[in-house]
């Protein structure tokens, strides 16, 4: 293997690492910029998206299952995958939906630490949930049929076909969310709110339908980001919590609320992890940490973000 | 923090306690509110506190309760009622405070191997440690407010983990834990294996005195600052950051020192964790411990200084004593109970124990919508209910 080949295979694993980051970032990175609230529970989003896509594509072995019987284990564990991708989106769209209305909205008026340890016990209460009904041991999460093999890239040489979907996947979600929130009047609602929410209420737009579609889209991503992930870590009842701490990092780096910020974030962190895991694999994780300090110190608001007004 | 400075604190004390009680013959409340009273009222529970737990007739027999639980009961205590002095005082919810607990564990355990194995020494070691690290980590955590500090004080406490999980493996002997804490004896001659003579059958051992006074004393020290104007300015910068500006306060200047203050208690509690097990567990470093610390003490209640400290004994006792227990039976039935009422015990929930966990999360989450003042708090209100209704001198 060339020298050549091996950077690029270190750069694009990066990137595809920093693509499950930036879909989990995206939205803890506009409801924290929209509706000012922050969500701790967002890794259990992502729990929830992962164990849900495990149980479609599974099925046959987890319930000894219909397809099992008619002898249809290949088709069941290829073509559940593709299910899952539309299912888990949409249930946890559902979930998101549920936790604002039911969790955020009463309280958007109670301090910031009020939110933050609200959100952080709930999290646990999912985590804890899933443990008891799934126990606590890994599983592993097969990739789907139509894309577990290797495939050949130019320069890189074999790669994992499914991670090469991993990046498309993200690219398409994430050109979706950024046409949506850029071009759209709902996007422009959301982004004046993101600005000032008094002041888009006082021009007569009922902020509370927005607010809604804002949290549960920020929750389907991460709902996607745990299924097109799953394949590719363990699945246990802590990848949540595992996630939701660079997740946070990536939204402050790259600045809360901007969309183009989280991309950046992501795939900075995402390279620095791959990167330093070829060069010297003891640092890899102590880096994202450092690297977040230094762009702090040097632009407190993050990359992208906008200097705060005071409240 | 040695035990010579409480009495120093105590001794200093008596003259403002007699000032708050001036012109009032008898007062309840001045009496209530003294630090001599407090801080005995304390002591007085930290001695008997092992004995009613574990070995008293009938209260045991119920609680089910040992004497090392009684000890890291205590050491939790501090660590909580340190994180409370942040939390509860100056309004910041820092999810990095495993950073302090679990480097003053490695920096006592190594201290301890490496320089001296007197115990005073090591706690001494652990502490400066802890707050050397917390004058930094808030130094920069603390370049952002609000929500996040909290994400900031998280990023570098998991950045301490793995610091010691990997390129300082060296030292912190990696995901196994440090094992090589050596604990000399107390003051050169007390072993603190050994039971106390005379009161061995209330106190149990050395180790639970030490523990004991340490927590005494940084019950006394707390108070003291918390009822010191510069306490008082922490209550200011929670309650309007921005007129404690105003009024000309560096607010930056006080929430930083009140992060150090906490990490050093923290430092206290980890080093005293390290005397306890003679053994640093990785797992003292990982994000989760912060998140326990943050349960307990919300769960006993923010914003008191011995509500957090409740909410480490009852978070210790659910997570190993209730854990333990198979079946929920319905109280005084079966043949174990000292009170039986029926034989046959009465089953109102299988595998009880496996459930703590999600029902403390359910507790605390139950606990900050509707109680966000802790069961403390709870208590509190109950104490005013009753006072009011009973006709109080006020």
């Amino acid at each position: 293997m060339s020298l050549v080949s091996q950077v690029a295979t270190v750069l694009i694993n990066g990137l595809q690492q920093g693509a499950i980051y930036v879909l989990v970032a995206i939205g803890l990175s506009i409801i924290l910029g929209t509706l000012k609230f922050v969500n701790f529970a967002h890794g259990a989003l992502y729990l929830i998206g992962t164990y849900v896509g495990l149980f479609i594509t599974l099925e046959v072995q987890l319930t000894g299952g219909k397809l099992m019987e008619w002898g249809y284990t290949e088709l069941g564990l290829g073509w559940g995958f593709l299910p899952a991708l539309i299912i888990v989106p949409a249930v946890v769209f559902v979930v998101g939906i549920v936790m604002e209305r039911f969790v955020a909205r009463p309280f958007y008026d109670r301090p910031d630490t009020d939110q933050i340890l609200l959100t952080f016990g709930l999290a646990i209460v999912v985590q804890e949930l899933f443990k008891i009904l799934f126990g606590g041991q890994s599983y592993n999460f097969a990739r789907p049929a139509w894309a577990s093999g290797p495939v050949s890239v130019p320069v890189i040489g074999s790669f994992p076909q499914w991670r090469l979907y991993v990046l498309g996947i993200t690219a398409v979600l994430v050109a979706g969310v950024y046409l949506l929130i850029e071009y759209t009047d709902f996007g422009l609602v959301v982004r004046a709110g993101t600005r000032d929410a008094e002041m888009v209420q006082l021009l007569g737009i009922k902020i509370t339908r927005p607010y809604l579609m804002v949290f549960g889209v920020g929750a389907a991503l991460a709902g996607v980001a745990g299924v097109v992930g799953g394949p590719l870590y363990a699945v246990n009842p802590n990848i949540g919590t595992e996630v939701l701490v660079p997740a946070f990092l990536v939204v402050v780096i790259g600045g809360v609320g901007s969309i183009t910020g989280a991309v950046i974030g992501g795939i900075l962190i995402g390279e620095t992890l791959a990167i330093l895991v070829a060069v010297a694999p003891q640092w890899s994780q102590v880096g994202i940490y450092v690297l977040a300090a230094v762009v702090l110190l040097a632009r407190p608001q993050g990359l992208l973000g906008v200097e705060e007004v005071t409240p | 923090m040695t035990d010579e400075q409480t009495e120093h604190a105590d001794a200093a004390d008596e003259g403002t306690v007699v000032g708050a009680a001036e012109g009032e013959l008898f007062s309840l409340d001045a009496l209530m509110e003294s630090e001599l009273f407090v801080v005995g009222l304390f002591a007085a529970f930290v001695a008997v506190f092992p004995w009613v737990f574990s070995d008293a007739p009938v209260i045991s027999g119920f609680l089910n309760g040992y004497r090392d639980l009684a000890t890291l009961m205590l050491i939790w205590g501090i660590f909580a009622m340190g994180f409370n002095l942040l939390l509860g005082y100056t309004g910041l919810l820092s999810f990095g405070h495993a950073a302090f607990w679990g480097g003053a564990a490695y920096a006592a355990g190594i201290f301890s191997n490496l320089v001296s194995s007197s115990p005073i020494l090591i706690i001494l070691a652990g502490t400066v440690f802890a707050a050397l690290l917390a004058w930094v980590l808030g130094f920069i955590s603390l370049r952002r407010g609000g929500i996040y500090f909290s994400i900031l004080t998280l990023a570098f406490g998991q950045m301490a983990y793995y610091m010691a999980l990997s390129p300082m493996a060296w030292i912190t002997n990696g995901e196994n834990g440090y094992t090589a804490v050596e604990i000399g004896s107390l003051l050169g001659v007390i072993d603190l294996r050994y039971p106390v003579p005379v009161v061995g059958w209330l106190v149990g051992t050395w180790k639970y005195v030490l523990v004991g006074v340490v927590a005494v004393a940084a019950v006394a020290v707390a108070y003291r600052i918390l009822n010191s104007p510069y306490g008082m300015v922490f209550r200011a910068v929670r309650e309007n950051e921005q007129r404690a500006e105003f009024v000309g306060l560096n607010v930056w200047r006080y929430k930083l020192m009140s992060f150090v203050i906490s990490g050093a208690f923290a430092g206290i509690a980890g080093s005293l964790f390290t005397i306890y097990g003679a053994y640093v567990p990785l797992q003292s470093l990982y994000w989760t411990t912060s998140g326990e610390i943050v349960i307990m003490s919300v769960l006993g209640g923010v914003g008191s200084l011995f509500g957090p400290i409740v909410g480490a004994g009852i978070y210790l006792y659910v997570e190993n004593i209730i854990s333990g227990v198979q079946a929920l039976t319905l109280p005084f039935t079966g043949p174990a109970e000292w009170l039986t009422l029926v034989q046959e015990p009465v089953v109102l929930m299988e595998g009880f124990g496996a459930y703590w966990h999600l029902i403390l999360g359910l507790v605390f989450v139950l606990v900050i919508a509707l109680f966000p003042r802790g069961l403390w708090g709870l208590f509190e209100d109950v104490g005013e209910a009753v006072r009011s209704r009973t006709g109080g001198d006020r």
